[in-house]
């Protein structure tokens, strides 16, 4: 509560007011609310002085004037319980069977969440205006990640992976942050100068650039696809001139005819040969592995058809699709649950990125809606293009579903931004309006 | 930092919100919009096809086999029936010591009768899985399965041999109606005849233990299962009866080796009124339980012989020839036989009557310029009624009938008598007939005169004795059929086979016509041979040209009689059939009626057909021996004088200790007792058989009593009259006075039948 006032103070001052008063409400009530009581009842039980505590302090924490949004909060809890009951329920066979114990998955999975749930709300009570001064810091920080990981010892031929002993965290994780605050920050700042191409575009090129170039190392492609998109939303909502749009598109399609010719394409080739040949019969043996995994996740939702085969009933999650607790997650949910409830977590996840758009809109400052615009697209984008992947209307590289999933660090960074949403909810006009 | 509240910074935020708008309905519409439209496709749409893909990989189906079906004669007697059996097999990794190898494989060849350094050899390796010996009986699996216990005491070996369950089919009887039955491979499918037919009967339905594996093979921890048990076969019934047909099978191989045949001989017995086939017959059979050995014993000698090139195929052409059921399979031309059905022909469109008569001049010209065909008769028949006609088996009598009957009509009737179809009979591998005019049916002069008498075109033996039945049946032509009923594992029938009634071809008054000719045949004419003391048979013989020619350059024959019994009432219709006789007789009447009519004096008792025997009959017949042991000498023979019998009386004791033949066995009338009065006698008394070859029955039976010996009339007829042709137990035997030896009679094979 100290914690959350001296933030406050050091924002705005409607807020503050706003607080107060909500604050001296509720005191009010609460003597009022009291005094009735003691009129019906002469003593007070331990109990119920402890549950009005509760009460008070729940008020206080999530109250509708100042607090932060809770449709916007309760969906994202949502989904994450949803998406760690479902990773288990897809990853408990392949944990038994490689890593000798079926919660392998669940356990971790679960710790991260808890943790993370706790930064979220924390990170709500923060003043995101604070990230003024850490964007171009973190960008720093990012891209020495990036540069770190390049040393360190590759797994299945890609060094995405910086390992710190506990656990090992995606650098590219970071990235993808600091490229929605830092280009949140600039476009706040230089807004009025955004449409001319020095301010608009060139640092979007500069710092997106050297963030694909360096991603280009590791390599890790569906990354620099995702950010590449990111800077495109961010210049988009704003309002960098369209010509640009199109000439980035031209740009895109051209790089792509460029590192066609290289070899360094050659692990995302693979997985693009295999890429809407999954159901083909008669391939050769080599094919038949690289689609294996797509195959599956295919066989998970034609098996699921409308009405699923039950929660727990999925049979491609015996060994049959690898590594079902990652991209492919979702398919063994089809499977499972089938077409309706695929439809309806989608639909969740739809409600998530209309509610966080709405409060970023309402932001009472652009970098607010920078931000939490470009926050809560990421999630979107993520979903969209992993489902377009376990569908094989794209290659597989390798995008994960949010809250879904199985990974820590994705999951905090996750959280974390979504804590900055709530925080920007917080200072929003949503529900005054 | 942007500043709120001003008008600027509003008009900046609505490109914002603008821009951000157009970009949420890109995600939701185009993004999430595609991305639940191809879910929806590969779950609803292609769902189905993708479920069945994963169930094929995810699936792991063990078969469970199903216990094949039994089969049945009539009277429920266990043809063919499935066993469990064991397969013994070695786990040649699992042992670590060559005494532990050398124990086991000497206990496995003491088991098995084996060699025991083969079995040591199999003990050796590094491999899981050595078969030592498969189809293991249930008393040599108790021993394989002490052995193991004695293994694991003396040296704590484990799972070094195995007992996997298998199948193995059974026939009881061997090679008895091996062409009918049919067998089994070594996959248990059905190969030939009933096995073959009703295959898909008598398999059962394998169960299925279905198991959701995981992508390594492996079953999941988590279980998925399912079980369908395996359904066992039907059990099949025949309508065929194990006495008849082994009283057939008896005497066809008897024929064969008396008269040489050289390529095997059918006999097939139908029940006239339901075209039930009571007995199927095809000599020499084979081995069921050893299909694929080459049953005849020159043949294999003569493979043996064989350059190993031609081994191969020389042995598997032995092999279809012996598994071929002649009965079904084969074609011949019917012969003289046929004169019944020309018979039928005539009758029925009135060109016959009582008044009828037929010249033979020993050979007819059946039209202008055409050549001459003879009778077998070549002094010719004379003037000849029908039954006469019929009784001398005359071919220019029935050349006169069939070309009175005419080409188109003959066709006719020879399709209504189903000639030109298959009779449909439950049984692999039915051939179809072979007529003039490629089926259509057209003759030319020719082949109508020849054909009025069965020869040039080539008809199956059941389709011959189909027809003959429905001569029996008053003309109804019935589709013959050798399974009575299916039953299920438990027993329960769950289907009945009807009789099937094809078509009325003639009347009953033409076929009552008919039988009293053929009737007349076997009593007088030259279907003598088939006569059956007691019953009234009526048949026709044949002795049909092969145009297949001996070495030698002679003709090749086929020596066939059909008839049925008892005339009045038709019961059993029989054709017998022997495919090349190359003995002193190839005639039906001499190779073939004899054994008609050995099988239906056995047959016609055996199903309850009353016997009406005529005097003279009873005056040949057989009579029992009374029971003269612990009389006195003079007691006894007085009482043996008194049954008609001459009396022998051997040793020097007071009292009857034994006789021969004994009480209540059979002997002749005015035979030979003898009775012996102390031990000595007993073991010292014996005489050699002579051979009886040649005489007549008079002239055998005064032989006999200078042995003092019994005889047992067979084969002949009425009037006593008959050649003896060949005795039960052969001349050069010593046996004990007054054993009654049973000599087979043929008549005068003066009549020959009729060829060209």
């Amino acid at each position: 509560m100290e914690n959350s006032r001296r933030i406050s103070s050091s924002g705005r001052r409607s807020t503050q007011t706003a607080e107060r008063t909500s604050k001296e409400y509720e005191g009010e009530s609460r003597s009022k609310s009291e005094n009735r009581k003691k009129n019906v009842r002469k003593k007070k039980s331990l109990l119920t002085v402890w549950f009005e505590g509760l009460k008070n302090t729940f008020n206080r924490l999530f109250s509708a004037r100042g607090g932060m949004d809770m449709p916007f909060f309760f969906l994202i809890l949502l989904l994450l319980v949803i998406g760690i009951a479902m990773m288990f329920s897809a990853s408990y066979a392949y944990a038994y069977y490689n890593e000798g114990n079926s919660y392998h998955y669940l356990i971790r999975q679960a710790g991260f969440a808890a943790i993370g749930v706790v930064i979220m709300i924390v990170l709500s009570f923060f003043d995101y205006h604070q990230f003024h001064r850490f964007a171009v810091i973190i960008v720093g920080v990012a891209f020495v990640l990036l540069i770190v990981v390049l040393f360190m010892p590759d797994v299945n031929g890609v060094r995405r992976w910086i390992n710190l002993g506990l656990f090992s965290f995606q650098a590219s994780e970071v990235m993808k942050f600091a490229v929605i605050l830092f280009y949140a920050h600039w476009a706040s700042v230089y807004f009025d100068k955004m449409w001319k191409f020095s301010y608009g575009v060139a640092p979007a090129l500069v710092v997106g650039g050297l963030s694909i170039l360096l991603l280009f190392f590791e390599p890790h492609y569906s990354c620099m696809v995702i950010i590449v998109m990111l800077f495109a939303i961010m210049m988009w909502i704003s309002g960098v001139r369209k010509r640009y749009f199109i000439g980035g598109i031209a740009f895109v399609v051209a790089a792509y005819m460029v590192l066609l010719v290289t070899d360094k394409l050659s692990y995302a080739m693979e997985r693009l040969d295999g890429w809407g040949m999954a159901l083909e019969e008669n391939l050769s043996s080599d094919m038949q592995w690289t689609v294996w995994q797509t195959m599956n996740s295919l066989y998970a939702i034609g098996s699921g058809g409308l009405t699923g085969l039950g929660l727990g009933q999925s049979r491609e999650k015996y060994l049959y699709l690898p590594e079902p607790q990652n991209d492919f997650v979702f398919a063994v949910v089809v499977e499972e649950l089938g077409l309706i409830g695929g439809v309806i977590i989608l639909v969740i996840f739809a409600l998530l990125v209309v509610r966080g758009i709405m409060i970023s809109l309402r932001a009472n400052d652009k970098f607010g809606m920078f931000l939490g615009v470009g926050l809560v697209s990421q999630i979107g984008l993520q979903v969209v293009l992993n489902i377009f992947v376990i569908t094989d209307t794209l290659p597989n590289t390798g995008i994960s579903l949010p809250f879904f999933s199985y990974g820590g660090t994705s999951l905090l960074m996750l959280l974390a931004q979504m804590g900055i949403v709530l925080s920007i909810s917080r200072n929003s006009n949503i529900n005054k309006t | 930092m942007a500043k709120t509240g001003s008008s600027k910074s509003n008009k900046s935020n609505k490109i914002i919100i603008s821009r951000s708008r157009t970009w949420l309905i890109l995600l939701l519409g185009l993004g999430f919009g595609v991305a639940i439209g191809r879910l929806f496709y590969f779950s609803c749409i292609i769902g189905e096809e993708l479920q069945q893909k994963a169930y094929s990989q995810q699936l792991n189906d063990t078969t469970i086999s199903a216990k094949r079906g039994s089969i049945y004669d009539t009277t429920g007697k266990t043809l063919a029936q499935s066993a469990t059996v064991w397969q013994v097999v070695l786990t040649p990794r699992n042992f670590k010591t060559n005494e532990q190898r050398t124990y086991a494989s000497r206990r496995l060849a003491e088991i098995f009768n084996m060699d025991q350094g083969e079995i040591f050899k199999k003990t050796q390796g590094n491999t899981y899985y050595a078969v030592v010996k498969r189809r293991v009986e249930t008393a040599e699996k108790n021993k394989v399965l002490k052995l193991c216990d004695e293994l694991y005491k003396k040296f704590e070996l484990e799972n070094v041999i195995n007992l996997l369950e298998d199948y193995k089919r059974y026939y009881p009887y061997g090679d008895f109606a091996s062409t009918i039955i049919g067998f089994t491979g070594s996959d248990g499918a059905g190969l030939e005849g009933i096995e073959y037919q009703y295959d898909s009967y008598l398999k059962g339905v394998p169960g299925r233990l279905i198991t959701a594996t995981n992508a390594r093979g492996t079953e999941m921890p988590f279980k998925y299962e399912q079980k369908v048990d395996a359904q066992d076969g039907n059990n099949i019934v025949l309508t065929i009866d194990e006495k008849i047909q082994h009283t057939m099978e008896k005497y066809l191989r008897q024929g064969i080796a008396e008269h040489k045949v050289a390529n095997r001989a059918v006999a097939i017995m139908t029940e006239v009124k339901t075209g039930a086939v009571l007995g199927m017959a095809v000599e020499n059979g084979y081995d069921l339980n050893d299909p694929f050995t080459v049953a005849d014993e020159a043949t294999q000698k003569v493979i043996d012989r064989l350059p190993v090139t031609e081994k191969e195929t020389a042995e598997s052409n032995a092999l279809s020839k012996q598994w071929r059921n002649k009965a079904v399979s084969d074609t011949y031309y019917p012969g003289s036989v046929w004169k019944v059905i020309t018979s039928c022909m005539g009758w029925s469109e009135g060109v016959i009557n009582d008044q009828s008569t037929y010249t033979c001049t020993g050979y007819y010209v059946p039209f202008e310029g055409a050549r001459a065909i003879g009778c077998h008769n070549r002094s010719g028949h004379g003037v000849q009624s029908y039954k006469q006609a019929l009784c001398n088996s005359c071919n220019p009598a029935f050349m006169q009938i069939g070309q009175a009957v005419g080409a188109e009509q003959f066709w006719e009737y020879y399709q209504a008598f189903g000639f030109s179809e298959k009779t449909g009979i439950d049984l692999p591998g039915e051939q179809s007939d072979i007529f003039f005019g490629n089926g259509t049916g057209v003759m030319q002069p020719m082949d109508l005169a020849v054909a009025s008498f069965g020869q040039n075109f080539a008809i199956t033996p059941i389709q011959m004795v189909t027809a003959i039945s429905a001569v029996g049946n008053g003309g109804k032509l019935m589709k013959p059929y050798i399974v009575k009923e299916i039953t299920d594992s438990d027993g329960n029938v769950i289907e009945v086979r009807k009789p099937v009634e094809k078509r009325q071809v003639v009347s009953e008054a033409v076929t009552k016509k008919v039988i009293e000719a053929m009737e007349e045949n076997s009593k007088t004419g030259s279907a003598k041979n088939s006569y059956v003391a007691g019953y009234r048979v009526a048949g026709k013989t044949g002795t049909s040209e092969k145009k297949v020619y001996n070495s030698d350059g002679s003709q090749q024959y086929i020596a066939s009689f059909c008839g049925f019994a008892p005339a009045n009432d038709p019961k059993v219709c029989m054709l017998v059939y022997f495919d090349t006789p190359l003995g002193d007789s190839y005639y039906g009447s001499s190779v073939a009626a004899p054994v008609f009519s050995n099988i239906m004096s056995e047959v016609l008792p055996y199903l309850n057909v009353e016997a009406e025997y005529t005097a003279e009959e009873i005056a040949l017949m057989d009579t029992t021996a009374d029971n003269y042991v612990g009389m006195s000498v003079a007691e006894a023979e007085s009482k043996v004088s008194e049954g008609g019998f001459r009396a022998i009386v051997r040793g020097d004791g007071d009292k009857i200790i034994s006789q021969v033949p004994t009480a209540k066995s059979r002997l002749p009338q005015k035979g030979t007792v003898v009775l012996y009065t102390d031990d000595e006698s007993v073991s010292d008394d014996t005489v050699t058989v002579p051979d009886f070859k040649g005489l007549t029955v008079a002239g055998a039976n005064d032989l006999a009593s200078v042995y003092d010996l019994n005889i047992s009339i067979v084969g002949s007829n009425a009037q006593g009259e008959g050649t003896a042709y060949s005795q039960d137990i052969k001349s050069g035997t010593k046996v004990q006075s007054g054993t009654v030896i049973a000599v087979n009679f043929e008549q005068d094979s003066n009549y020959g039948s009729g060829v060209m």
